[in-house]
């Protein structure tokens, strides 16, 4: 049930939306098979140290209230279901950031004969962060970029340097 | 000391009813959350923080998950923010005289106060998902440990103010002493009542995220949760005036609704952040063991008093 404005009220109204996706970004975690490296500097990016509460990133429990679902380790035969789901179940408009190197290639796991592949393997997704384990200005400056990749419409998935 | 008065259609609207109080929540939200994380040490959001939140959840997809009654699953939210935003009019709000009185108007603004709680645990119970199950429940057992002391507490300055309209209570307040000095253990269970009605930090458990996902709202997406999240800041809003008029002797003019609500909510968000998450049964069990008694203990004694006044001082 799309309501069609005219154009400039249209555009307002986009850009309304815009505004309000950046600047309100709540992130699911999910460890779809990784060493927990990376999640435990996930887990230090949201302490009080960080204060992801000044960018508006909140940590949420459910898939149904998250925008931005934050990836972690490569993706084995057991978890890659319950990763589908958890896309799955997350309302458009959804993003995904990869975060750690077995996210983005498969890392120290590559060629395991329990391991799928990398998580872009398996569901889209839209920014990596490099890094074993990056660290949590690079996860911060991640999302970031994946923010204002959102404000340029530039949805092409892009590669973050630590 | 008479309060303003407004017309009705202006009132439902835009001042005390609509526009306004959506507005408030949000900015009483940030407040709140801005002071919790400076509390934490933290520098907390910006202030246009909630605003944000609300439009992207109401931009976004909302999904109505299988096994579900469709119906009841849209029109809760809807149910829950009307009945809070009903409820502004008999309040005084930002100091103006209620919008709409009548005797014993207090009874009916607790109960509208309640049908947000109560559409929340139908929201939950409506849902098959387990997490929204079991936050359902733990939300209509704390309706049921909380709603009885939070009621005796507003009942004492009520028989004393010998009225059951709010008010003609805000204006007894204003003109006698401050209730918080003439009954301090009622003061004290209304303002913790009222955390327990809006499910802050220390009774939480209704939506504990580290257990239950999300609590009642696990399945609510986009609307649903953005209306959700306004009717809680509304009754945030609506709930700090109440007390406020209550004890804190009546609210007069916006300036006196300001400080005395903003003084109550920084209390209320360093009780937030002193205190870890309580288990239902240790919040069930603190309403009913501590709050239920001296919230009696209290109006007992209000009776006790009113009874012996007119022997000692001959009235």
């Amino acid at each position: 049930m799309e309501m069609k404005l005219d154009p400039p009220w249209q555009r307002a109204l986009e850009q309304i939306k815009t505004w309000a996706r950046v600047n309100s970004p709540w992130v699911i975690h999910y460890n779809s098979g990784s060493c927990n490296g990376c999640d435990i500097e996930i887990l230090a990016t949201l302490t009080p140290r960080y204060d992801l509460e000044r960018f508006g990133i909140k940590l949420q429990g459910s898939p149904r209230h998250a925008d931005v679902l934050i990836c972690t380790g490569p993706v084995s035969l057991q978890s890659r279901d319950r990763l589908l789901r958890i896309y799955e179940q997350m309302p458009e408009p959804k993003f995904v950031v990869a975060v750690g190197s077995c996210g983005i290639s498969g890392g120290a796991f590559q060629g395991c004969y329990n391991v799928v592949g990398s998580i872009g393997d398996v569901i889209p997704v839209d920014a990596y962060v490099p890094g074993c384990p990056p660290r949590p200005e690079a996860i911060i400056h991640g999302v970031v970029a994946l923010l204002q990749s959102l404000q340029k419409k530039d949805a092409a998935p892009q590669s973050v340097e630590e | 000391m008479n309060n303003l008065t407004l017309p009705a259609l202006v009132s439902l609207l835009f001042f005390p009813g609509g526009l306004f109080l959506l507005a408030g929540g949000l900015v009483y939200e940030y407040i709140d959350r801005k002071l919790v994380a400076r509390f934490q040490n933290r520098i907390g959001p910006r202030w246009f923080q909630p605003l944000a939140d609300v439009i992207k959840l109401l931009a976004k997809e909302e999904i109505v998950p299988n096994g579900v009654h469709k119906g009841l699953f849209i029109a809760l939210p809807v149910i829950g923010l009307a009945s809070t935003l009903t409820a502004a009019l008999y309040v005084p709000m930002v100091g103006f005289a209620p919008a709409f009185s009548f005797r014993g108007d207090l009874i009916v603004v607790l109960y509208l106060l309640s049908v947000m709680t109560l559409c929340l645990g139908l929201a939950g119970a409506n849902t098959a998902d387990r997490f929204s199950l079991v936050g359902a429940t733990r939300t209509l057992t704390q309706l049921f440990s909380y709603e009885a002391p939070f009621l005796l507490a507003l009942l004492g300055p009520a028989i004393v103010a010998r009225t059951w309209q709010i008010g003609e209570i805000n204006l007894y307040a204003q003109n006698n002493l401050w209730f918080v000095v003439m009954q301090p253990i009622g003061f004290l269970v209304a303002l913790v009542g009222l955390m327990g009605k809006l499910e802050l930090p220390p009774f939480d458990a209704p939506e504990a995220e580290t257990e239950i996902v999300a609590g009642p709202l696990t399945e609510y997406s986009g609307r649903g949760l953005a209306l959700f999240r306004i009717g809680k800041n509304v009754e945030l809003v609506i709930g700090l005036t109440l007390v406020a008029a209550f004890y804190l002797g009546g609210i007069a003019n916006p300036l006196d609704f300001l400080w005395k609500t903003l003084v109550l909510l920084l209390v209320t968000a360093a009780l937030q952040s002193l205190f870890a998450r309580l288990r239902i049964d240790q919040t069930v069990g603190l309403w009913w063991r501590a709050g239920a008694l001296l919230a009696l203990l209290q109006l007992v004694a209000i009776i006790v008093g009113q009874m012996i006044r007119p022997l000692i001082f001959g009235g």
